[in-house]
């Protein structure tokens, strides 16, 4: 049987006549969890925003449970939920409705409304926040007044509740603890709902620096100069692989 | 020899240079008959009438101004976001709208904005008549389109990644937009709504000298009989209603997590909308078009200009433009740089407020009582009107500054102008010059109010047709002043992008 959600064929893309990405095809079955390596500038963050469609590649096809972006409906491209690099949360709003933003995509035009005027349930995006460890006196809070670390479970938080089948994160434990890495890789890895009961495995394809996390994922794939060296599975990583991307 | 070399502080200085040709035909054109006049107007300000008779004219024409005034902004600011929303690049990516729809209300846009307040209420008055409602509508029509550029201005400063991050969520797209645009709107209506008020009620007071109600009609008719004390009795309250309500605003503070706080600004929004367009319909079917019977009538008119008359027309209200712009610019810094100690900038700011305060008009009679009507007058008149509100800026920015480099050289034994000029004045001049790019484009629009009193440029010619009813001619005038003010609006967009 097929299990593919995502695919990229043959994808290159172009930006001021620099090759970012170079003939790439990639496959990410159902339930796959990925580690994405590759040093700075090697298009690790190109190829998340290829996948989550933010970017139209300048040659090739990307597909999303076999169809192409286009053909998709607003629903089912909903089912991709990211974390950026740089969070991208709206500053000026408090934390509880900026992980709000996540459930815009399954409620109408009046829920937007309501969050913005600090009108609607915050019931779930609290659960969500507890989850990743807020403390409930940082709720109400703007973004901007958050530390770093804060801002970074408030972006996890609005990916979580969103409840997506696949998750693209880019480089998401940066400004944590080590305790608190482990509790939002455990997060990420690993559906949760909201009463915190673990659900089947996720698909997930994460970009990251820390080697010693790679023990929880399936695959390795390693990128450099806009190129997949390799994809391989975990155990079969080798220090050679390594010593090619970086 | 050493060579002039220009930099932002000898720039805003150069322009004074207006003044050897300005002064030379006010001095040709001076005549004595009106001194009296003149010193009565003085004396008045310090006698003003005060009586029961006054102070219930006073506070019914206040009463009417105020509802012009807060009608209209109230009209131009909710109205103005939604244009700015939808002239704003966001919108056209989130709903993937072609860019030529974005280019054509944007141009749509730019040409309402380009038509003075008084230009819409001259020419709505004489189709329609004179009525209450022209004053809002005349008002509305360009703030709506000035208050949609700030905000469309706001919008495109956000940040595109944020728009990404949003846009990749996948909601429905007015939900997108409104979580997107939310922030900068309701911070572009704290910082800019509420002054857009004050220039509201000071464009009722502009309107009420040409017959629309309020204070203005008050100044206008007191001006005509001679009545300086009563003049400055209007004048006085209309300062104290501009400056108590400056002080309302730095009072207020929105807190957007009051829900009932929220609920009532909403309910207000949506009602203004109904309201609008129920009271729109109305207008439009409820008048009888008196003097506009048919849009043939447009083509019927004929037209007396010749091309000469028409170029010479154009010519004078471009040089009526650069020359006040000239006083502006460069006004504020030499008076507060020659007379630079503590009494004379209080002396300087008194006489700042009063120009800001008199409506230029009401400034450009008092002017015609010692000195015959030319260009030159028109400019001095509507120059230190706006050298009234440059100066204003000059001070804020000047009073906020790090005094450091003024104390500094000061204490190395330079002279106080000297020290003034180079450690306090230099590092304003940028951002003083690119506020004066802004405001030359005022100054082009506001060509017109002091072109119909004063028989100069467009403005008078705009007066003459409508009065002849020659709407063929006050069609080619309007576009001529449209033109001039866009070409203008598109230069000094290029010299304030080049000081950013």
């Amino acid at each position: 049987m097929n299990n593919t959600l995502l695919e990229l064929k043959n994808i290159s893309y172009k930006y001021k006549n620099n090759l970012i990405l170079n003939k790439v095809n990639l496959k990410i079955n159902s339930g796959e969890k990925i580690a994405l390596l590759g040093k700075s500038g090697s298009g690790k963050t190109t190829l998340i925003s290829v996948l989550n469609g933010t970017i139209k590649p300048t040659q090739g096809e990307v597909k999303l449970f076999n169809k192409s972006f286009e053909e998709l409906d607003r629903k089912q491209k909903s089912k991709i939920s990211t974390i950026w690099q740089d969070l991208r949360l709206i500053e000026d709003l408090s934390a509880e409705q900026n992980v709000n933003c996540g459930l815009l995509a399954e409620n109408n035009f009046y829920f937007a409304f309501k969050n913005l005027l600090n009108m609607s349930s915050f019931k779930k995006a609290h659960k969500y926040m507890q989850l990743c460890r807020l403390h409930n006196s940082v709720y109400d809070k703007k973004i901007r007044t958050l530390s770093g670390g804060q801002k970074q479970r408030v972006a996890v938080a609005r990916s979580l509740i969103q409840g997506s089948n696949i998750l693209l994160a880019d480089e998401p434990f940066n400004n944590l603890d080590p305790k608190l890495i482990t509790t939002i890789k455990n997060l990420l890895l690993e559906n949760v709902d909201k009463n915190n009961t673990k659900k089947s495995p996720k698909t997930a394809l994460v970009a990251l620096h820390r080697l010693d996390l790679l023990k929880d994922f399936d695959k390795v794939i390693g990128i450099r100069d806009g190129k997949i060296f390799f994809n391989i599975k975990i155990n079969n990583l080798k220090k050679l692989h390594l010593e090619k991307i970086y | 020899m050493n060579k002039l070399k220009l930099n932002y502080t000898s720039l805003s200085f150069l322009p004074i240079l207006v003044c050897i040709p300005l002064g030379y035909q006010l001095i040709n054109n001076l005549h004595f008959g009106g001194f009296k006049l003149f010193q009565e107007f003085l004396i008045s300000a310090f006698n003003p009438k005060i009586d029961n008779e006054i102070i219930i004219t006073v506070i019914n024409r206040l009463n009417e101004t105020i509802l012009i005034g807060f009608f209209s902004w109230l009209v131009s600011i909710i109205f103005g976001a939604i244009f700015g929303i939808i002239s704003s690049n966001i919108f056209y990516k989130i709903f993937n709208i072609p860019n030529f729809f974005y280019s054509m209300i944007r141009f749509f846009l730019t040409i309402i904005r380009s038509i003075h307040e008084v230009v819409w209420g001259i020419v709505l008055m004489q189709i329609y008549g004179i009525n209450f409602s022209i004053g809002i509508i005349a008002i509305c029509i360009p703030y709506i389109a000035v208050n949609s550029k700030v905000f469309a201005e706001q919008l495109e400063t956000i940040d595109y990644k944020r728009f990404e991050s949003i846009n990749q969520i996948n909601a429905p797209k007015f939900s997108s937009l409104l979580t997107i645009v939310w922030i900068p709107i309701i911070n572009t209506f704290k910082n800019f709504g509420l002054y857009r008020l004050e220039c509201s009620i000071r464009s009722t007071v502009i309107l009420g000298l040409f017959g629309i109600g309020g204070i203005g009609t008050s100044i206008f008719l007191s001006f005509q009989t001679l009545n300086f004390r009563e003049l400055w009795t209007y004048l006085w309250s209309l300062s104290i209603l501009i400056i108590l309500s400056g002080l309302i605003f730095k009072k207020i503070k929105f807190n957007t997590k009051n829900k009932i706080l929220s609920i009532f600004f909403i309910a207000v929004f949506f009602i203004t909308i109904l309201f609008s367009f129920s009271y729109f319909l109305y207008f439009i079917f409820n008048n009888n078009f008196e003097n506009f019977n048919s849009v043939s009538s447009l083509f019927k008119s004929s037209s007396d200009l010749g091309l000469f008359d028409f170029l010479k027309l154009i010519l004078e209200t471009i040089i009526l433009s650069l020359l006040s712009t000239g006083i502006a610019i460069s006004l504020p810094p030499v008076v507060i740089g020659i007379f630079n100690n503590n009494t004379s900038k209080i002396f300087i700011k008194i006489f700042a407020f009063l120009l800001r305060l008199i409506p230029t008009p009401v400034i450009l009679l008092i002017l015609l009582t010692f000195n015959n009507p030319s260009l030159s007058l028109a400019a001095l008149t509507l120059g230190l009107h706006n050298a009234g509100i440059t100066s204003k800026l000059l001070f804020t920015n000047l009073e906020s500054q790090d005094r450091g480099n003024y104390i500094a050289m000061k204490s190395l034994g330079i002279s106080k102008k000297t020290s003034w000029l180079l450690g306090l004045f230099s590092q304003q001049a940028k951002s003083y010059l690119a506020y004066c790019a802004y405001r030359s484009d005022i100054i082009i629009r506001e060509t017109a109010i002091v072109g119909v009193i004063g028989s100069v440029g467009l403005g008078w010619q705009l007066q003459e047709s409508l009065s002849s009813f020659a709407w063929q001619e006050v069609t080619i005038v309007l576009i001529a002043y449209s033109s001039i003010a866009i070409i203008g609006e598109l230069i000094s967009g290029k010299i304030k992008n080049s000081l950013a």
